[in-house]
């Protein structure tokens, strides 16, 4: 452990411990690095869902607020807050001193504001770009519920500058940990460009294969394999077929591999309508594959260097993601120039890189 | 540094112990302000950041400051400290010096007793500081006006707080040093300050402007948060202001003049010529301009002294920095150089009120000056006095806002309710002409905007040109002809409406000195005749002549209860209503209901049909072919075409409804038939009953619709409600496959509703085509018979506002080419160009013609970019050229085209003006005509194939043979 670091008592509060998705994958992940590093973590979630995601032996504690919903808003919701505030009250009374809240979506706030925190330092966050927020209703909550905690943080020093011209002056980042640095990258030897995501609008697939129908003519013998599955599943296919592209996309469904499935390709695309910090972007660089993107949020352009590590196009620009995956096709040596380049780049975004920069910032609450 | 001596604190043996961990000194100094020192000095022991100390110097203050000092720091023993200097400095500077000797903090801040640091500032200052290593970090300051209503607050210069920024050198954004020139909302490393012997100078105003110049400079790096910092709170001044203020006022203006040399000084040292100059073209736009604005309202003693100390200085700002501003502060600039206060004061008119034409102006071969004078003389003057680029040679007298200046005001003898009042309309160029018939009348409205209760009008008797201006007299007896309401209306504007024929241009009066207009003048309000019963005159902040209801003194308590009592309440709640409730029912959401909820629901009108061209701002195009050949072949139906700004040039013979009006929200949900070339309101859903024909208004180089990537974003919803407004059309007409592959598909457009009949507006080009005969129009435009004209159509461009600027020097190719042709230059709807009188007859803007058609038909040669045009001119098959002197940014920075026109070009392509010239210089038409017939032929051929002539004629036969009126 470095010097001036601490063992200190850290919760993670989030909407449910154990639901499927980014921000409770990111909980467990920082939990465990923290528990590694000798901190006694607590994960806490509000909300229990129907169908809880197996999580495993977990070396730490976890605490569920409701065993199922809360009451829908109103006066029953109200006082269950004030009950459930207690029970986070006692959990962080047990403290010791330097303990630290993180408290990783803004609707837990609601919770984590009616409970003491007296001498702990709690930091709130928000795990999308400013824009997607500005979209939601999130964002006037965000405004509201972390006006007052000790930091606010988003994942990119862009879109915290954004929250701080929208009035939050606590505003500050720290970017997310890519989860693995593999020892043996993608060989990039298979003619097939990568797309991993859930089939949903936000993620854009429909993009892809609109940009698909443009460089496929030039390249015969690759396919476009889209691992997945979500909502969109049909229409998408429908979508695919009707530009006469089925013979060159490959329709893989939701894997849990995704080392394996970087393996097997050797470009990765990404065309969502919007991102936080794009966590499958993180993963194909770290196995190696070049990816281009489009650059819809301030995370992709904070993990690609644009013609150095990948390949960035204008969101919505189908023509010129076409032309960015033509280059990449197109070029073996490129490949592999970008892909190792993203594999050494990506490690600014390792564990330990990212761990140290939280006990800096825990310290650095302090003064 | 300063050298004062300085009483030791009270307590040193506390106060002298170094607190641990102290990360930042605030530096908080005080003046006679006991009262507010300390809300000051919470808002830093408040922090976020616990490492703050206080370090509070009082500049001998006698309203026991110092004592206030000395119980906070008793309150707060490890966190903050006093000190007094011994004797009063008179500014900021030997304070905030001695707060630096004090400091012990790695960081210092400093703050004024009357302002507040925002609770985060100094945790994100040491955040930014210990992340970069910066010397410097600055963050963003706001001005709270702590008196108005709602504490109103204004960013300092938030453009260069945008974002977190790191810097080098201060030369990579130099305005920084030109704009924030504050000290306070700053964070200074201690160590850097000590090293750099910074402080700050003692002795003169706006230390500040010296030592921040200085921080910057000496600074290794510095950063840039956009964290608001610190509440800088502004008090307004109370009253106007007495003569030793306009004493103090010279004063300080003198030591401002100072620190700019000390600046400036600093930045020739340094070898910093650039900031120089940026810092140059920031006084001539800014720090003069203040000072100017207030020139009309002083005396001429004021002036003289203004003007000894600006001259001066003046002289060392760069020439060429007059080159960098907008044209009224390099005239002002200028005639200030030159004293030349005849038309100085003019000038600083236009300064106020940035539309206004305040000089007769002077046309000297082609170009137009400000003023005829200096510009024979003076070959700098020819450079800044030149004013064409505003374009006021081209706009009627109706559209120019003219300076009218007061001569004369004068109550009647005996304090009677006349008033007489006299002055002079500025005549530019001689607008207003000599034989024009002039009418005129004075107006006095009430300065609330919004809803109007009550207008006065006052006849103006005489009126008659005099040189360069038109004057006037008028008495207007107020006592009888103004009867305010009294309570909610104190303030009374005035203007003059001069009709010159049937042309009307509005006027504000400008009381030109400081004391023209005065005395109360007997009025009978009607609701308020006890309280107040006389107005008196009073110059605005604009410099135009109001007045002011006043009450009796007596009765002054009177007034307050009713302006600020129930009656006035009431009076003004009254008010507030209306104008909300106006608000309301004039509001897109109210019309979109009334459209929906009640003219949706009301029968279908037979045979109404309603045309539309470019969202109203037109007649023109096929919508218009369409409309014409119905009127032609007799087809008997009800016509309604939409506008929108003025109904001049729209068909006498049909009804014109205003876009978005109630009439023409009725219209189009009563209409049978919808003909337009763009889309009618998205928002409004088309009733089964009634037939959307969408002629589109171009074939497509770019790419349109679903292939533009701002729609590929669209989330499905916001797509579905697009497709829906998409939807509406029955008919959309086709003029080739290549419509078909383009528009077509992007749009989504199902393959029964396109029309392939070619566009109605383009059967007049397929007669043209045929005949050989000149269009009548060669004669309104007044185009000689031996000259070939040359159409100059580019498409719309966004940069620099709605002013489009010629890629190429209209006055050399005047010069050039004025013997053998004339160029006609027709900027996009949205776009608009100013041609200097040098080019007279040679080249004519013919932007305003609504139809363009007409235009093409009389070209014999096309010049274009990117616009659709091209595929129009292309049936005529006469030469065309294409310059697209931007292309790559054009087609690649933006959404993407369809084809490479590069490739398919039906003509020579030229990239620059050089490229221009000599294509025109060394080939004839008639060359280009045959060398490019091929070419053209198949342009037609790909993207014109429907395009026969009978475009309109097709139409009218589809849908509305069965209206033909019964021979």
């Amino acid at each position: 452990m470095t010097v001036g670091t601490r063992e200190r008592d850290v919760f993670l509060v989030s909407n449910s411990v154990d639901e499927m998705g980014g921000v409770t994958s990111w909980s467990h992940q920082m939990a465990r690095l923290f528990t590694e590093r000798g901190h006694r973590v607590h994960v806490i979630g509000v909300t229990t869902p129907e169908d809880p995601h197996d999580l495993g032996e977990l070396p730490y504690p976890t605490t569920r607020l409701y065993d199922g919903q809360p009451p829908a808003p109103g006066r029953a919701r109200d006082a269950s807050m004030r009950a459930k505030a207690a029970v986070l009250t006692d959990l962080f009374r047990a403290a010791r001193p330097g303990g630290v809240v993180i408290v990783t979506q803004v609707w837990a706030m609601e919770w984590v504001k009616l409970a003491d925190t007296s001498g702990l330092t709690v930091v709130g966050m928000s795990h999308e770009s400013f824009e997607t927020s500005k979209r939601s209703s999130r964002f006037q909550r965000v405004l509201r519920h972390y006006r007052d905690v000790d930091r606010m943080l988003v994942l990119t020093r862009e879109d915290a500058d954004l929250w701080i011209g929208a009035g939050l002056d606590n505003a500050s980042f720290l970017p997310n940990a890519v989860p693995w640095l593999p020892q043996v990258p993608s060989p990039r030897t298979e003619k097939a460009v990568i797309s991993i995501g859930r089939l949903s609008d936000e993620k854009g697939v429909d993009m892809l294969l609109d940009t698909w129908a443009e460089v496929a003519p030039r390249h015969p013998g690759w396919v476009l394999k889209i691992y997945g599955s979500g909502e969109d599943e049909e229409i998408l296919r429908k979508h695919c077929t009707a530009l006469g592209l089925d013979d060159s996309v490959r329709w893989m469904g939701r894997t849990s591999d995704v080392p394996g499935a970087l393996r097997s390709g050797s470009v990765f695309a990404l065309s969502s309508r919007g991102e936080g910090f794009p966590l499958a972007l993180m993963e194909a660089m770290a196995m190696g594959v070049p990816c281009a993107a489009f650059d819809c949020a301030p995370g992709v352009h904070e993990i690609i260097q644009d013609g150095e590590d990948g390949l960035l196009a204008r969101p919505g620009n189908t023509g010129e993601l076409a032309r960015r995956l033509d280059l990449l096709m197109s070029d073996a040596a490129l490949r592999d120039r970008m892909g190792d380049a993203a594999r050494e780049n990506i490690r600014r975004y390792g564990a330990d890189e990212i761990a140290g920069r939280w006990e800096a910032l825990f310290s650095f609450l302090e003064r | 540094m300063n050298g004062v001596k300085v009483d030791a604190d009270q307590r040193p043996s506390i106060s002298d112990v170094a607190v641990p961990d102290v990360a930042m000194s605030v530096v908080v100094i005080v003046y006679n302000d006991a009262a507010r020192l300390p809300t000051a000095v919470r808002s830093v022991l408040e922090q976020t950041l616990r490492g703050v100390e206080v370090v509070i110097v009082d500049d001998h203050s006698t309203d026991g400051s110092y004592e206030v000092a000395r119980r906070l720091a008793a309150e707060h023993p490890d966190r903050v400290r006093a000190y007094r200097l011994p004797e009063n400095s008179g500014g900021c500077g030997a304070p905030r010096n001695h707060g630096i000797l004090k400091a012990r903090g790695d960081y210092v801040l400093f703050l004024d007793s009357d302002d507040v640091l925002e609770r985060n500032a100094c945790r994100n200052f040491l955040e930014a500081a210990e992340t970069t290593g910066a010397d410097l970090v600055s963050g963003m300051c706001v001005r709270v006006h702590v008196d108005s209503r709602h504490r109103k607050e204004v960013k300092w210069y938030p453009w260069l707080y945008a974002r977190t920024r790191t810097l080098d050198s201060i030369a990579e954004l130099p305005d920084l040093l030109v704009f924030d020139t504050l000290s306070t909302n700053k964070c200074y490393r201690r160590q850097f300050l000590v090293d750099s012997g910074l402080d700050f100078p003692v002795g003169i105003h706006y230390e500040d402007l010296l030592f921040s110049a200085q921080a910057y400079t000496a600074a290794r790096r510095i950063t840039l948060i956009p964290n608001r910092v610190y509440d800088w709170n502004v008090a307004e001044k109370a009253g106007a202001k007495s003569i030793s203020n306009r004493r103090a006022e010279i004063a300080n203006f003198a030591h401002r003049m100072e620190m700019h040399r000390r600046v400036d000084r600093l930045l020739a040292d340094q070898g910093l010529t650039e900031l120089k100059f940026r810092k140059d073209v920031k006084f001539l736009k800014h720090d003069l301009v203040l000072h100017l604005r207030d020139l009309p309202s002083r005396d001429a003693s004021y002036r003289q002294e203004f003007a000894a100390l600006a001259l001066p200085y003046l002289a060392s700002i760069d020439p060429a920095a007059y080159d960098e501003v907008e044209p009224i502060h390099a005239v002002c600039a200028y005639l200030l150089r030159t004293s030349d206060w005849g038309n100085l004061l003019p000038a600083v008119d236009t300064l106020t009120n940035r539309d206004k034409v305040s000089a007769p102006l002077a046309e000297r071969d082609g170009r137009v000056y400000w003023c005829a004078e200096h510009i024979d003389e003076d070959p700098l003057a020819r450079r800044i006095l030149d004013v064409t680029e505003l374009g006021y040679h081209s706009r009627p007298v109706g559209k120019l806002f003219l300076r009218n200046e007061l001569t004369e005001y004068r109550q009647a003898e005996g304090g009677g309710g006349v008033v007489r009042l006299a002055g002079r309309v500025t005549n530019p160029l001689g607008v207003i002409p000599p034989a024009a018939r002039l009418t005129a009348q004075l107006e006095f409205y009430a300065r609330r905007q919004g809803v109007r209760f009550q207008t006065f009008r006052f006849p103006v008797p005489t009126l008659r040109h005099e040189g360069s201006y038109v004057s006037w007299e008028a008495a207007a007896d107020l006592s009888k002809g103004l009867r305010p309401l009294g309570v909610v209306d104190a303030v009374w504007d005035v203007r003059l409406h001069l009709d010159v024929d049937s042309e009307r241009t509005t006027t504000r009066l400008t009381a030109a000195g400081p004391s023209l207009a005065t005395g109360q003048v007997p009025v009978r309000p009607r609701l308020t005749r006890l309280i107040a019963d006389r107005i008196e005159p009073q110059v605005s902040a604009r410099g135009h002549l109001a007045f002011r209801l006043v009450p009796d003194k007596k009765a002054n308590v009177l007034v307050t209860r009713g302006l600020q009592g129930t009656p006035g309440r009431l009076a003004k709640a009254g008010y507030r209503k209306a104008k909300t409730l106006r608000k309301k029912v004039t509001s897109g959401d109210t019309k979109l209901r009334l459209y929906h909820d009640v003219f949706l629901r009301m029968p279908v009108h037979r045979r109404l049909v309603v045309f539309e061209s470019h969202l109203g701002r037109q007649y023109s195009d096929s919508p218009r072919a369409i409309y014409e050949e119905m009127r032609r072949q007799g087809i008997d139906f009800e016509a309604v075409w939409s506008y929108t700004g003025k109904p001049q040039g729209f068909p006498s013979d049909a009804t014109l409804v205003r876009r978005w009006s109630l009439p023409y929200l009725r219209a189009l949900a009563r209409a049978e038939f919808w003909i337009d070339n763009q889309s009618y309101p998205l928002k409004l859903t088309k009733r089964p009953g009634t037939t959307y024909i969408q002629t589109w208004h171009g074939s497509a180089l770019k790419r349109m619709g679903f292939d533009e990537p701002g729609w590929k974003l669209k989330s499905r919803a916001e797509q579905a409600e697009q497709q829906r407004s998409l939807d509406r059309f029955d008919h959309f007409l086709i003029r080739s496959e290549h419509d078909v592959r383009t528009l077509a598909k992007a749009f989504r457009l199902r393959e029964k509703t396109l029309l392939r009949v070619g566009y109605p507006r383009n059967d007049a080009l397929a007669q043209a085509r045929e005949s050989a005969e000149r269009p009548l129009l060669a004669a309104e435009l007044g185009i000689p018979a031996d000259k070939k004209v040359l159409l100059y159509a580019p498409t719309f461009r966004q940069q620099g506002g709605r002013r489009f600027a010629l890629p190429f020097d209209v006055e050399r190719f005047a010069e050039e080419f004025g013997d053998e042709y004339v160029l006609l230059v027709r900027a996009h709807y949205l776009n608009h160009v100013v041609l200097p009188p040098s080019v007279r007859g040679r080249v004519i803007d013919v932007s305003d013609h609504h139809d363009v058609t007409p235009l093409l038909a009389l070209a014999d040669a096309l010049m274009t970019d990117y616009s659709s045009v091209m595929f129009d001119y292309a049936l005529l098959d006469r030469p065309m050229l294409f310059f697209p002197y931007d292309y790559e940014e054009y087609v690649h920075e933006g959404r993407g085209t369809y084809f490479d026109l590069l490739e398919r070009a039906p003509g020579p392509v030229v990239r620059t003006e050089e490229e221009l010239r000599s294509l025109l210089a060394a080939s004839s038409l008639e060359e280009q005509t045959l060398k490019y017939a091929a070419a053209r032929e198949r342009f037609v051929a790909d993207f014109g194939e429907h395009d026969k002539g009978t475009a309109a004629r097709r139409v009218v036969e589809e849908f509305f043979t069965d209206w033909r009126k019964a021979q």
